[in-house]
């Protein structure tokens, strides 16, 4: 088997996605854009590239000029490199900070740019960008790129529906793996077998299997989250089910239904029904997202229509996460 | 045809393979805490703040997730590390009991009121900036829009973890060899898995689900099985005119006689291993493909022969085109060998783009960690890779590797 087949043609999502980079970066007044994640670079350009697990060094992986709407891209091959970026906008992998400054330095627009906006900085590319943009404020934009990302396309959210099936898929085998004997390690092999039968080797957050309580030998939290086709499909379960599951399916029901246009972070808090000992909502699309808004976490938040989120809760000794689509009028698990 | 060249590698390998101590995780925790003090007082740092992945887990020995980007970075552990304290700061949800640190909550750093808590960190525990010399790898922005280090004299903390990683401990090495071996064992469990007709996920599938069986802790980077074209221009246009890799790229299904690259990754207490052999699929290489390997040997064994404390990289560089015909046996864009541990490259790297007189300068230590991987490539019959990973010694060097052998190549 292999993955699904994207319900959008590629170059259509990368296009629609690519302009609202641009539009954001136009709004805010950017001439130049740098990138340093994965995940962002993905999103504006739909470059693939070999993953590789956690944090890298902030660098300059994508370089985006407004004015020519162009995109300079590192990377030493064409390989999984959109047509829309040209062989000659490539900027190969370098050890050498005095290469990678030339690199850049031959991208129009750069030297002349007065606002350049950073995912974030190091201070080895602090220097190199006051040299190479001399005029030019740097200007966080790690929060234009959340923004851009927080509201999903339609062939986004098509995008991360069939990477929930990849994700029940693994979770249906772990299920039957998990009171077969062999426990927690059957159980996450059998999930990773079943995500690369469907082509996906790549995890977000990975298969993640743990005791559900101290005194509770039987039962496992068992949570998925695989990269399919750039999109996050994941999920949540609490294995074997228990007798009844019905207190924990109406606490999640309550707090999915809390997740509608307009809502504020003690909306949600609200919504959360006495008992519940853990609840998250986060943004999900290309991996973690924002909003994020937990007990402590997401003043100032509100919930936005074409909002994809990932609720999780844990009532009774019993886990429930699950991607959700936030439309105009109710809010759809997906 | 000489059969023999892998084998007598393999012995020269066998000769330098000593038996790991048991790793004492303590110890190891201690010694690089006292090793990034030194380097704080070194270079005159007050305090490093340290955000990047492997720098924390450096300097608190906080476990490796094989989780991707955007999970690593929201979910992230922050160390701050005060130069004069006995024990690092770790923030972070969750934290191992048995870690020697000052745990704090969670620091949410990528997001506005995450910074806003880190500042607040910051001033509790080093106090008002101004002026200090302090070190951060990264600044969110988040952290910018709080002006989280407004005010301080702020240096680049990536060299002082950096200088502090250079040579590694007995209990690190250990790591790195405990890694390797069981990279090299979930190979060599699943290398019949690819044959004609099968996809690389499939094959991945099968090594990571291996890596669970096994034990390991995480895996760091999607098992490359590439297929490789024959010559050049049959493959991927690259910036630097030669052959693509690793690509990453794709699900591609085996044929009869591909030439398949693998590299592989995976985590011990944060150390990390790197797999590297080249297989040919459902037959064996033939006389053109042998000699590859052959030359791959000649150049490893021409490289360790001359490896020992005080050797520069340009020495090493330079045995191995010597070994070659004179032509650089490596990719131009990686290195004749790189160094690894919490990093899967780092320093020491040798024959990189930095050039010659950085390699010249370079001089080999006790304790520095050389993964070797030359390639020898023809064009229109194609290439060998393959990587072995040895510590320097006081006298020379030692295999951290298992012994793990070259089939379909002897």
């Amino acid at each position: 088997m292999t993955a699904p087949t994207p319900t959008t043609e590629d170059a259509e999502l990368r296009s629609a996605r690519r302009d609202r980079v641009f539009d954001a970066m136009a709004t805010a007044g950017l001439d130049v854009l740098v990138l340093g994640r994965r995940d962002s670079v993905a999103y504006a350009t739909g470059v693939r590239s070999l993953w590789t697990a956690g944090t890298r060094p902030f660098g300059p992986a994508c370089v985006l000029v407004e004015a020519a709407r162009s995109i300079h891209l590192l990377s030493s091959w064409d390989e999984g490199v959109p047509p829309e970026v040209p062989f000659e906008h490539l900027y190969g992998v370098t050890w050498n900070g005095a290469i990678l400054a030339g690199a850049l330095a031959a991208i129009p627009g750069l030297a002349t740019a007065t606002r350049v906006g950073v995912e974030a900085l190091s201070p080895g590319f602090e220097r190199m960008a006051r040299r190479l943009a001399a005029a030019a404020e740097l200007v966080p934009a790690d929060d234009l790129m959340r923004a851009v990302r927080a509201l999903k396309l339609p062939a986004e959210v098509a995008r991360i529906r069939a990477s929930v099936t990849v994700a029940d898929a693994a979770m249906e085998v772990a299920g039957v793996a998990l009171p077969g004997g062999g426990g927690p390690a059957a159980a996450r092999v059998a999930a990773l077998e079943a995500a690369a039968r469907r082509g996906v080797t790549v995890p977000t957050s990975g298969v993640v299997v743990w005791p559900a309580g101290p005194a509770d030998g039987a039962r496992f939290h068992v949570d998925v989250g695989f990269l399919v086709d750039g999109y996050e499909g994941g999920l949540g379960r609490t294995l074997p089910g228990a007798d009844d599951d019905a207190p924990v399916m109406a606490a999640q029901r309550r707090l999915v239904d809390a997740c509608r246009p307009g809502a504020t972070a003690a909306d949600l808090r609200r919504a959360v029904p006495t008992g519940v000992t853990r609840w998250r909502v986060r943004g999900s699309g290309m991996g973690f997202e924002a909003p994020v808004v937990t007990d402590a976490l997401g003043r100032g938040e509100v919930i936005e229509e074409h909002m994809v989120l990932s609720v999780e809760l844990e009532l009774d000794g019993t886990r429930r996460r699950d991607l959700v689509a936030v439309g105009s009028d109710a809010t759809e698990a997906l | 045809m000489n059969g023999g060249v892998g084998e007598d590698l393999a012995r020269f390998l066998a000769e330098r393979r000593t038996d790991m101590a048991p790793i004492d995780a303590g110890r190891m925790r201690r010694e690089r805490h006292a090793r990034v003090q030194a380097e704080l007082a070194r270079q005159g740092v007050e305090a490093a703040l340290l955000l990047h992945g492997p720098n924390v887990v450096y300097a608190t020995g906080e476990a490796v997730r094989g989780v991707d980007v955007s999970h690593a970075t929201f979910e992230r552990p922050v160390a701050l590390v005060v130069a004069g304290e006995d024990r690092p700061h770790l923030l972070a949800g969750h934290v191992d009991p048995t870690l020697d640190v000052e745990h704090r909550p969670a620091a949410w750093p990528e997001l506005d009121e995450g910074a806003a808590d880190l500042a607040r960190v910051l001033g509790d525990v080093v106090g008002p900036l101004a002026g200090r010399r302090v070190a951060v790898d990264e600044q969110t922005g988040a952290m910018l829009r709080a002006g989280v280090l407004d005010g301080a004299d702020i240096a680049d903390a990536s060299h002082v973890v950096g200088a502090a990683k250079l040579t590694k401990t007995d209990d690190e090495l250990a790591c790195i060899a405990q890694a390797q071996r069981r990279n090299e064992e979930a190979m060599a469990a699943i290398q019949a898995t690819a044959r004609v007709g099968a996809t690389r996920s499939e094959v991945a599938g099968a090594f990571l689900a291996r890596l669970v069986e096994l034990g390991a802790e995480a895996n760091l980077i999607d098992p490359i099985f590439q297929p490789m074209p024959r010559t050049v221009i049959d493959g991927p246009r690259t910036t630097t005119r030669t052959v693509a890799f690793p690509t990453g790229v794709g699900d591609p299904t085996f044929g009869e006689g591909d030439i398949v690259w693998v590299d592989s990754g995976i985590d011990h207490l944060g150390y990390a291993s790197d797999f590297g052999r080249t297989w040919v699929i459902g037959r064996d290489p033939n006389a053109a493909e042998r000699r590859l390997f052959e030359r791959w040997c000649d150049v490893m064994v021409a490289v360790l022969e001359v490896l020992k404390p005080g050797v520069t990289g340009g020495d090493l560089c330079r045995a191995a085109e010597a070994a070659n015909g004179g032509d650089r046996p490596w990719l131009p864009h990686f290195y004749l060998a790189h160094g690894v541990g919490v990093e899967s490259a780092e320093m020491p790297l040798v024959g990189t783009d930095l050039g010659p007189e950085f390699d010249d300068r370079l001089a080999m230590a006790p304790g520095m960690v050389l993964v070797l991987e030359p390639v020898i490539w023809d064009d229109g019959v194609g290439g060998y890779r393959a990587e072995e990973i040895v510590a320097v010694t006081e006298d020379g060097w030692r295999h951290l590797g298992g012994g793990h052998p070259y089939p379909p190549f002897a």
